[in-house]
């Protein structure tokens, strides 16, 4: 073999090791948390730590599942989490079709409005937020959530939708009303089959933040009956002090299953659906 | 003339209930801040606030041990050291996979996407626990198999940003890495062919054709990611300054800094008033970089 060829092929093995290193360094925080949610309580101060559980047991899986109340939490959150989705759907896809279709006035001025005000960061809402839903009795409840859920969300979901809406020729629906169809049939029947893509990736991205979102629900949630899974996950944390680490582990793994789940059966659609406006660029 | 007010009012009434939820959610709690920034309302003065003008962002600007400016500084040296870390990592990680010889290029990719596939508090409570804990956390461990001395990593300013820092990048890599690819795929190779041809060097042919061909297709999602790292909350709220849980050490993002004041000092007029100055400065740059584009569309 010719001296350039060992050349290559010993280069191409030394990148091959730098990204299996760095695959798994990237994954150390998690394999450590799997590691220590399948390991007896006993092993765990021990400073011989390897990555595979030397007394591996399910106890901790079962303490999670069975022992706490993730099982509440879990359809709290299913609950909070369908029902943003839908309404934010319910909402956006109108007034989306309204904004993509029609010229009124106000309609330039309110969309460039809505990019700007949505620049304020939601964290910074809560103080007013919380003295808005008060007084109406919606704090520690499900259906104040909801709506400052589907709130937060509504600008994004009405200019992905409305972006999408764009891109649709008007031809198609002209020929629909041609035919007599109504401004809902053709929305219903027309539009909405069409924007299929746009309309998956905004209901994935608000059901991922529904899902995720912690400081609103460890805020307004009280009484452990109400905890969403972030909520939930907040209060088992192992500080230094207290909690079961291994507890925690496993219950940060239950967690995140789902969505992992969801982001790689979806990669593709997540990754066009939010690089298109920057390939378009 | 009657039917287009009839449109007019037609299309106001479709997107009606998604512009209630957005004003109700959106705009009243950035002019309630507003106005609650102008009074002194504290946890003395729940009911009985009275209004006292700019006091608030007099205290805010000019008194430079209030906290705010050096919170502002420390946010601004965060953003850019993020940014530049970022940029170079993911165009060096994206670079080496894009070598075509590299055979299982597409299995690295998926498992490097993985930061950003995990919920990201949990992955933060996680490096929290895990990593940074003194008792178990693996850096103390390793520290301990070193015969070093156990560290708190979360404990003093210097090496809480640094860690902090450490986990964005972390959240962050996965996402630059996949626009970056994207981009580099987009080029023609033909410019390369002919570079090679001219004996041009890597770094001769990345100045002159990778960078400038990758620009403007990473520029919008640069700007963005500016965005959430000044916005950054979360990393530094979970990793140092949850309540009950603070680990002591003062570095602050004015995100954190205007929390801290509204829910933990209960300073509500003054949080108030830092709320407004940050929506100023996210408007002003925001109106530079993103409304030229999407407001055309």
């Amino acid at each position: 073999m010719s001296k350039k060829k060992w050349k290559e092929r010993l280069s191409l093995t030394a990148l091959n090791v730098f990204f299996i290193a760095l695959c798994f360094a990237t994954l150390i925080p998690i394999l450590y948390a799997v590691s220590v949610s399948l390991n007896g309580q006993n092993s765990l101060l021990s400073s011989d730590f390897s990555f595979i559980p030397k007394n591996f047991t399910l106890d901790n899986y079962r303490a999670v599942l069975f022992g706490e109340d993730i099982m509440t939490w879990f359809k709290n959150t299913v609950i909070l989490a369908a029902v943003t989705v839908t309404l934010s759907l319910a909402v956006a896809v109108p007034a989306a079709y309204c904004f993509s279709r029609r010229r009124f006035p106000g309609r330039r001025a309110i969309l460039k409005c809505l990019v700007l005000l949505n620049s304020f960061p939601a964290v910074l809402s809560m103080f007013a937020i919380y003295r808005l839903l008060r007084p109406m009795g919606l704090v520690n409840s499900r259906v104040g959530l909801i709506l400052v859920y589907t709130g937060t969300m509504a600008v994004f979901s009405l200019w992905n939708t409305k972006g999408y809406f764009d891109t649709i020729p008007v031809e198609i629906e002209e020929a629909a009303r041609m035919d007599g169809a109504s401004d809902m049939q053709v929305v219903v029947r027309i539009v909405m089959p069409l924007a299929k893509p746009s309309i998956v990736v905004t209901a994935l991205m608000v059901l991922i933040y529904v899902w995720n979102e912690y400081i609103y629900a460890t805020t307004f949630l009280t009484g452990e009956a109400n905890y969403t899974l972030a909520a939930g996950l907040n209060a088992l944390q192992a500080t230094e002090m207290t909690g079961s680490w291994p507890v925690f582990a496993a219950a940060s793994i239950v967690v995140s299953l789902p969505v992992l789940v969801i982001f790689f059966l979806c990669q593709k659609h997540m990754t066009s659906g939010l690089t298109a406006g920057g390939v378009k660029g | 003339m009657k039917s287009r007010k009839r449109a007019t009012l037609y299309s106001y009434a479709w997107s009606g209930p998604s512009l209630l939820l957005i004003g109700l959610m959106v705009v009243f709690p950035i002019l309630y801040t507003a106005y609650i920034s102008l009074t002194n309302m504290n946890v003395y003065h729940w009911f009985d606030f009275t209004i006292v003008g700019l006091d608030n962002y007099i205290r805010a600007l000019f008194v430079f041990d209030s906290g705010f400016l050096s919170a502002l500084l420390a946010t601004i040296l965060w953003t850019a050291m993020s940014m530049l870390f970022q940029l170079v990592i993911a165009f060096v990680l994206a670079s080496l996979l894009n070598i075509q010889k590299l055979r299982f290029r597409k299995l690295y990719k998926t498992v490097l996407m993985f930061p950003w596939a995990m919920p990201g508090y949990v992955s933060i409570l996680l490096w929290k626990t895990g990593i940074f804990n003194s008792q178990f956390g693996l850096l103390n461990q390793w520290m301990e198999k070193l015969g070093l001395a156990a560290a708190r990593w979360l404990a003093s300013d210097v090496s809480a940003f640094i860690c902090c820092s450490i986990v964005n990048l972390w959240l962050a890599l996965p996402f630059m890495i996949m626009i970056m690819d994207g981009a580099l795929q987009s080029i023609d190779r033909s410019y390369y062919e002919s570079a090679l041809l001219d004996g041009a060097n890597w770094l001769e042919r990345t100045r002159s054709i990778t960078v400038p061909a990758i620009r403007p297709i990473i520029a919008p999602a640069v700007i963005i990611t500016i965005f959430t790292t000044f916005k950054q909350f979360d990393v530094v709220y979970l990793l140092t300054q949850q309540a009950g849980a603070k680990t002591g050490s003062g570095f602050h993002t004015i995100l954190t800094y205007a929390y801290e004041n509204a829910f933990i000092t209960n300073n509500y007029g003054y949080s108030s008033a830092i709320s407004i100055i940050i929506f100023v400065l996210l408007i002003a740059f925001s109106a530079r970089y993103q409304l030229r584009e999407e407001g055309d569309r």
